[in-house]
């Protein structure tokens, strides 16, 4: 029932996450909107708060995690010199984790949330998801066992840990709530997932993607084994300590918030190790980001993630916290690291990859190019439009400006997102359209060929 | 280690432990967070009461995407008139926790001092009758069981009499809390 085909695992995760991409972002650009029209599409099932919840857990379980589990269903093999351990379970657990996904889109649009940020899916799509991603995980540390080349690659380091870590993390997050003593205790159990859910999953697979894809795209080879090893202990080592940073000045005892501000902090070294490391390798490959889009993904994707790792430590810092906690600015920074950085490199990974498995280029050059354009210039006006009104309407709270004042001075910035957002939404479709064309196109040529060489026969 | 992905994962497990020790295990241990207050004493409502009914709406209509239960002593919420800064005792009842991370909305943590039943209840069923310029959806398709329920909710969302008057000393404010 499910295909043997090489690559096909990888082929079909991309096209799922293609496909939940634009479901995602259009909850993403609903709720956007609801900030202009709180009565559009207003009801007991698409409610405002129903749409947003929809929107971060489907942009993050369905569109990125499954654009990353695509990647390493072909860089983990071709970095251990094998082939997929099984690409039959590997078809399986991707028709399995979209039926777990769809239920628990289907649950948070009929009101059932654990109310978890980063974890809203109810405990029975909690406990399904933990066995899809477990069949993943266990598909792929079978394959990096079968391998024949014996180093590992520093990329490999990364899609380990993140394999190792998102379940684990999965569990302390989304532990039933009758069982947690107080509601801070699971206030700081839900960080840990929401906070980790970043740093050991998207961050870390991210990474691994761009280790990967800068040799590669630029055909140089890695600036510094040295310096890789460092940002990948480094980033295992602080980002765990990082969730309590986000009950920072609230109901937390000091001890708790400082043993979460210091390792968000030091988090600037293992950022440091890992851009110093990236950009030593494009030394002299500049020039090349004018021509190739993945490259130029890959490149807009780290000096994204550059900036969501200076705001982050500076958002820890509790002076800076005290003005921008709550407020629009936050939003902003959320989308930077899962759009702005890892949704790029995942952008690039399939353009470098998919030509690969289906034999073919990429069907138009121009819609990569429309897709870098738009995603860019849109996630540009999204993500200032809130770092802006975050920043105005942090010093308006602290002013006293009565809360509904300050609500309608957001006004020609939450307009400001939602076009951003209209933008970076419309780029989707490019990439959805050339998938769709060089897929097809792929089929079609390998039929004709096969009709050529059976009429030469 | 180079060679040895086990190697990796036993580390890479080991660290994650630590994490998990330091931010999600000691707390457990934290009498400050796990006993509480007189004020969350409050919040530990009967099952099947009003306010724990009213509680279900909060949560399944997802009122906590756009407003927090978290007060900080800190200028941008006292100059807001936020009320008695929240305590880690105060959560104890409160699972699943309604913290919130965002306001697009104003701060619950005590809505209950600042408005009476029927503003609230006019206010969820036409939120720009009572604040001109607001964003909040309607809430008009929640039955009347349901409405009820959610009102009584927020109106039980108050601090007790000492720790609110304890509040008004400190900020040596005399005049009633209004946060329009």
């Amino acid at each position: 029932m499910f295909t043997d085909e090489k690559w096909s695992s990888s082929k079909n995760w991309f096209i799922a996450a293609v496909f939940w991409i634009i479901i995602g972002m259009s909850m993403g650009l609903l709720t956007a909107t609801k900030q202009i029209w709180p009565e559009l599409l207003n009801n007991r099932w698409t409610t405002y708060g129903h749409v947003r919840s929809a929107h971060v857990m489907l942009v993050i379980y369905a569109w990125l995690s499954m654009a990353y589990v695509g990647s390493m269903f072909y860089m983990i093999p071709k970095l251990a010199k094998t082939k997929v351990y099984s690409e039959k379970l590997g078809n399986f657990a991707l028709v399995f984790y979209n039926i777990v996904i769809l239920e628990g889109f289907f649950a948070l649009l009929f009101g059932q949330t654990e109310v978890i940020e980063y974890g809203e899916f109810p405990l029975w799509v909690d406990v399904q998801l933990l066995v899809a991603i477990g069949l993943v995980a266990y598909n792929l540390f079978k394959t990096v066992g079968q391998r024949t080349e014996k180093m590992l690659y520093v990329s490999l380091w990364y899609f380990l840990g993140s394999l190792l870590w998102l379940p684990l993390t999965w569990i302390v997050g989304n532990f039933p709530a009758q069982w947690i003593p107080s509601g801070v205790q699971q206030g700081l159990m839900g960080w840990f997932l929401g906070h980790n859910a970043i740093g050991l999953w998207m961050t870390t697979v991210g990474v691994g993607q761009i280790y990967y894809l800068l040799p590669k795209l630029t055909g140089r080879p890695l600036y510094s084994h040295q310096l890789s090893m460092i940002g990948f202990w480094a980033i295992a080592t602080f980002y765990v300590w990082n969730g309590p940073h986000h009950l920072m000045n609230g109901p937390i005892p000091g001890w708790i918030s400082k043993a979460g501000v210091i390792p968000s902090i030091v988090l600037l070294i293992p950022v440091w190790a890992v851009l110093a490391n990236f950009w030593g390798t494009m030394k002299g490959s500049w020039a090349q980001t004018r021509t190739s889009v993945p490259l130029r993904f890959t490149m807009a994707g780290t000096i994204f993630y550059l900036f969501a790792c200076l705001q982050g430590p500076l958002q820890a810092l509790p002076s800076v916290s005290s003005v921008i906690k709550f407020t629009h600015w936050t939003v902003g920074h959320a989308h930077m690291g899962p759009f702005g950085a890892f949704s790029f490199t995942s952008f690039a990974a399939i353009y470098y990859i998919l030509p690969k498995i289906v034999g073919r280029e990429m069907f138009s050059k121009r819609a990569m190019e429309a897709h870098f354009w738009f995603s860019t210039v849109g996630f540009l006006v999204f993500a200032f439009s809130l770092w802006i009104a975050g920043v105005v309407q942090g010093f308006a709270w602290i002013e006293g400006v009565p809360f509904l004042q300050t609500v309608l001075m957001m006004e020609p910035y939450v307009q400001g997102r939602a076009i951003g957002g209209t933008m970076m939404y419309v780029a989707q479709f490019f990439l959805a359209w050339n998938m769709y064309k060089t897929i097809k196109l792929a089929k079609l040529e390998k039929k004709q060929q096969a009709q050529q060489q059976a009429a030469t026969a | 280690m180079e060679r040895k992905p086990s190697a990796v994962l036993i580390v890479a497990l080991i660290l994650w432990t630590f994490g998990v020790a330091g931010t999600v295990i000691l707390p457990l241990f934290d009498q400050e967070i796990n006993s509480a207050t007189a004020s969350g004493e409050l919040r530990n409502y009967p099952e099947d009461s009003a306010e724990a009914r009213g509680r279900e709406v909060y949560i399944q209509n997802g009122c906590q995407t756009c407003h927090t239960q978290f007060v900080r002593a800190l200028p941008a919420d006292t100059n807001q008139n936020l009320g008695p800064v929240s305590q880690g005792g105060d959560y104890k009842y409160d699972l699943p926790h309604l913290l919130g991370s965002n306001r697009t909305g104003p701060d619950l943590m005590w809505v209950g001092l600042k408005y009476n039943e029927d503003w609230q209840r006019q206010h969820l069923i036409d939120p720009q009758s009572t604040s001109p310029g607001s964003i909040m959806p309607s809430f008009d398709y929640l039955s009347n069981q349901e409405l009820d329920d959610l009102v009584a909710y927020l109106m039980s969302l108050k601090p007790t009499e000492e720790r609110l008057e304890e509040y008004k000393k400190e900020i040596n404010l005399e005049k009633p809390l209004d946060n329009n």
